[in-house]
């Protein structure tokens, strides 16, 4: 008996997973006539260069906060979060931290009282008006809107030429025409067009959107998957881009950048936060271009616009929240010189809209052969339909995952997707 | 039978118990107080906890009490169904394959004769010191589409095209089984080798002499003399396989799909990944342990250990 105790308790350690807190060190510390803020945010290529490019033009402005910059994984950031926040204690906590959009409701509804209002420190109509509905909560604005998830399509120019073909070619396609290149492509080179994920349905995501469709319906709550037939579309040509053999199929990140750092594929259709990932390849200058996101084909409100990803800085509201709130306002709030170097440094498009008519933007960029990208992705972020991205955006999307499994598996789509509706009324209810 | 007899004199000799008897057993106590309270208060408070939560539902912070409404949802939940036959698969193709593979491991190992027998031992014991997290990520290479295993089968003329190791579900599963069977292969052998140290050599020989070939002498003699230890690695490599987790959330990530997903994953999911459901999310646990007691019950039953 004794024995069985013990495998009892030692098979209870797995409650333990509930209780794993982070690192301990308080947001924000007064040492003398300086004080200190924390910030947390992931990608040290450019979330955390945006930081440090701020930091640095904050010190001209205010030398008595330092900005204490920690870069973490995403996933960590959130699951201390999360941890942190509905265990009710401060903590650990930092005074600044970068969530992704698709996730800020959740935080912002699920722990209302640990984000600080930033309505009195920034001018919200200076926004891309995008970015307000996911920042704030009943007319009260808490984010402080960062990036552009502006999409596009990049390309390989001097692949496209050896199969005969031009960037004209690429240019504002459905999915079904890019398909058709993609085929060509492949049978003159060889080449697969692109990497692919099959547990990744961002690109549907971004599919959807160019026609304002998502997968919940306009409340952000009501799953919206079973007669959602642009998503029935999106799932087709997900699998024709699997069953016409022209994609090299990846399961993370790091094969994913790899596959266009070595050539391995000729088109990225994303964010265009992967500016930075394409241009590390620097035996690659000169032979990029980006054109416009291909439309969902079969449906006449399709633009050749969309958006993938792109995040907003929040203050929590924790001891250093004025000073961290000041940092923000004065940096990714209103400074039009950030922007500037924002733009020339790591490439990043804010969504802060007196620096969109900085000159800067019309800048001709040497790696892809001197196209006005800024501009280009600038114009694209004009057309983006809106939609309310809501509560369960990677939730939804997990279900969807199991449901695009088992389409490619050869089950009926409508079927498919009448289950997954069954089980996200199920899970979100 | 000592042990009867002996208690009633213990309890005369406690009425007796002069101050320093008393001082010394307050000791003890003392001892024993600083392993209670820390147990009580860092395994059973939370366990406790951890239960009182799962009787609520809500986002984040916002919970109320629903009662038992997290454990029947349980039942209708598909994504719940999935990740435990997922892990139940695991558990019977990975546990049987491992303990046989570490019995077999260790008695080629524990022959007298055999050269270098540290070496190997510290080869095949290796992976289990290893962190799990780098070997993962190090696997996930490996298996990937143009990864080791990949061009190692195409090279010898195995496979024609590469095979998605990581995005088909059959060979996803079988790539975390290989997995998991490599790292913890060798820590299960040091427990077989060990006990197999304390096996006296003359039992073998006598077998030898009524005229036992090796096999038999395993299964009539190794085995057997084996028994409580198999049990006991069979139980934590239950308990292991239940609350996997490291491997599946850096090799595929439960995909594709859900096909790799585990129950400890889908814990995970539900806290961090999703909409926080802290309540929903220890009901799963709750289920696991559940599970576990159950599992270990039959196990006890099966190999009929009274003790």
């Amino acid at each position: 008996m004794k024995k069985m105790i013990t495998a009892i308790a030692a098979s209870v350690t797995i409650l333990g997973l509930a209780a794993c807190a982070g690192e301990e060190s308080t947001g924000g510390t007064q040492v003398g006539g300086t004080q200190e803020i924390t910030a947390w945010a992931w990608d040290p290529n450019f979330n955390i260069r945006a930081l440090n490019l701020a930091t640095e033009i904050f010190e001209g402005i205010n030398p008595d906060i330092t900005v204490n910059v920690v870069e973490n994984a995403q996933d960590s950031i959130i699951q201390q979060l999360n941890v942190m926040m509905s265990s009710g204690t401060a903590n650990g906590l930092p005074n600044i931290v970068l969530i992704e959009d698709y996730r800020a409701q959740v935080f912002l509804q699920a722990f209302p009282d640990m984000f600080f209002e930033m309505s009195d420190f920034i001018d919200v109509n200076e926004f891309a008006p995008y970015k307000i509905p996911m920042t704030s909560i009943d007319g009260r604005q808490y984010g402080v809107p960062f990036d552009t998830g502006a999409t596009g399509l990049y390309v390989r120019t001097d692949i496209l030429e050896s199969a005969g073909l031009s960037v004209a070619d690429v240019t504002d396609l459905d999915w079904d025409q890019l398909i058709e290149v993609g085929l060509q492509v492949k049978e003159a080179t060889g080449l697969p067009m692109m990497t692919l994920d099959p547990s990744d349905l961002g690109i549907i995501r971004s599919m959807i959107q160019t026609t304002g469709t998502w997968y919940t319906e306009e409340d952000g709550i009501t799953p919206f998957i079973e007669g959602n037939e642009q998503l029935k579309a999106g799932f087709e040509v997900f699998r024709r881009l699997i069953d016409e053999g022209i994609v090299l199929p990846v399961t993370d990140w790091s094969q994913f950048v790899s596959g266009f750092n070595n050539g391995d594929v000729w088109a990225v259709p994303t964010g265009n936060w992967i500016t930075a990932s394409i241009m590390a390849a620097e035996d690659q200058a000169g032979n990029w271009a980006v054109v416009s996101q291909p439309r969902l084909p079969g449906f006449a409100n399709s633009v050749n616009a969309s958006n993938l990803g792109g995040s907003s800085w929040y203050v929590l509201n924790v001891d250093g929240k004025e000073a961290a709130a000041e940092f923000l306002a004065s940096t990714f709030g209103s400074s039009i010189e950030l922007y500037e170097s924002l733009l020339n440094e790591i490439g990043a498009i804010g969504t802060f809209i007196p620096a969109l008519a900085s000159s800067v933007m019309d800048q001709e960029v040497e790696f892809f052969g001197g196209q006005r990208i800024f501009s280009d992705f600038a114009d694209w972020t004009q057309q983006i339909p809106q939609v309310n991205f809501g509560l369960h955006t990677y939730a939804l999307e997990d279900i969807l995952a199991v449901a695009m499994q088992s389409y490619l598996n050869g089950q009926d789509l409508d079927q498919v997707l009448r289950d997954a509706q069954a089980q996200a009324n199920n899970q979100l209810n | 039978m000592d042990l009867s007899r002996s208690i009633p004199k213990a309890l005369s000799a406690k009425k007796k118990m002069s101050k320093q008897q008393l001082a010394q057993t307050m000791v003890g106590w003392g001892f024993v107080a600083v392993a209670a309270i820390l147990i009580a208060v860092f395994s059973f408070y939370p366990m406790i906890q951890a239960f009182y939560l799962s009787l609520h539902s809500g986002m984040g912070n916002n919970l109320q009490f629903v009662g038992i409404a997290n454990y029947l949802r349980l039942f209708q939940d598909a994504t719940f169904i999935t990740a435990v036959t997922n892990t139940f698969t695991y558990l019977i193709v990975q546990v049987p394959l491992m303990i046989v593979l570490g019995l077999v491991f260790s008695v080629v190992l524990n022959r007298p004769d055999l050269k270098g027998k540290g070496f190997f031992r510290t080869a095949i014991f290796l992976p289990a010191i290893t962190s799990l997290v780098a070997t993962s990520t190090i696997f996930r290479y490996l298996f990937g589409q143009q990864g080791l295993v990949n061009m190692a089968l195409l090279g010898l003329g195995i496979i024609d095209s590469p095979l998605g190791w990581l995005t088909q579900p059959t060979l996803a599963r079988i790539a975390i089984i290989i997995v998991i069977t490599w790292r913890w292969t060798g820590y299960n052998m040091i427990f077989y080798l060990s006990s197999l140290q304390n096996v006296d050599y003359s039992i073998y020989e006598a077998a030898k002499i009524d005229g036992a070939n090796a096999i038999q002498q395993f299964f009539k003699i190794t085995i057997p003399m084996l028994k409580p230890i198999i049990l006991f690695t069979s139980i934590t490599s239950t308990i292991g396989t239940l609350q996997l987790f490291d491997e599946v959330m850096n090799i595929t990530g439960g995909g594709p799909g859900n096909s790799t997903l585990t129950i400890s994953q889908y814990i995970y999911n539900l806290s961090f990944r999703w909409t926080p459901d802290f309540g929903y999310a220890s009901a799963v646990s709750f289920a696991i342990v559940i599970m576990i007691v159950v599992l270990s019950i039959i196990q006890f039953k099966v190999t009929g250990d009274k003790k």
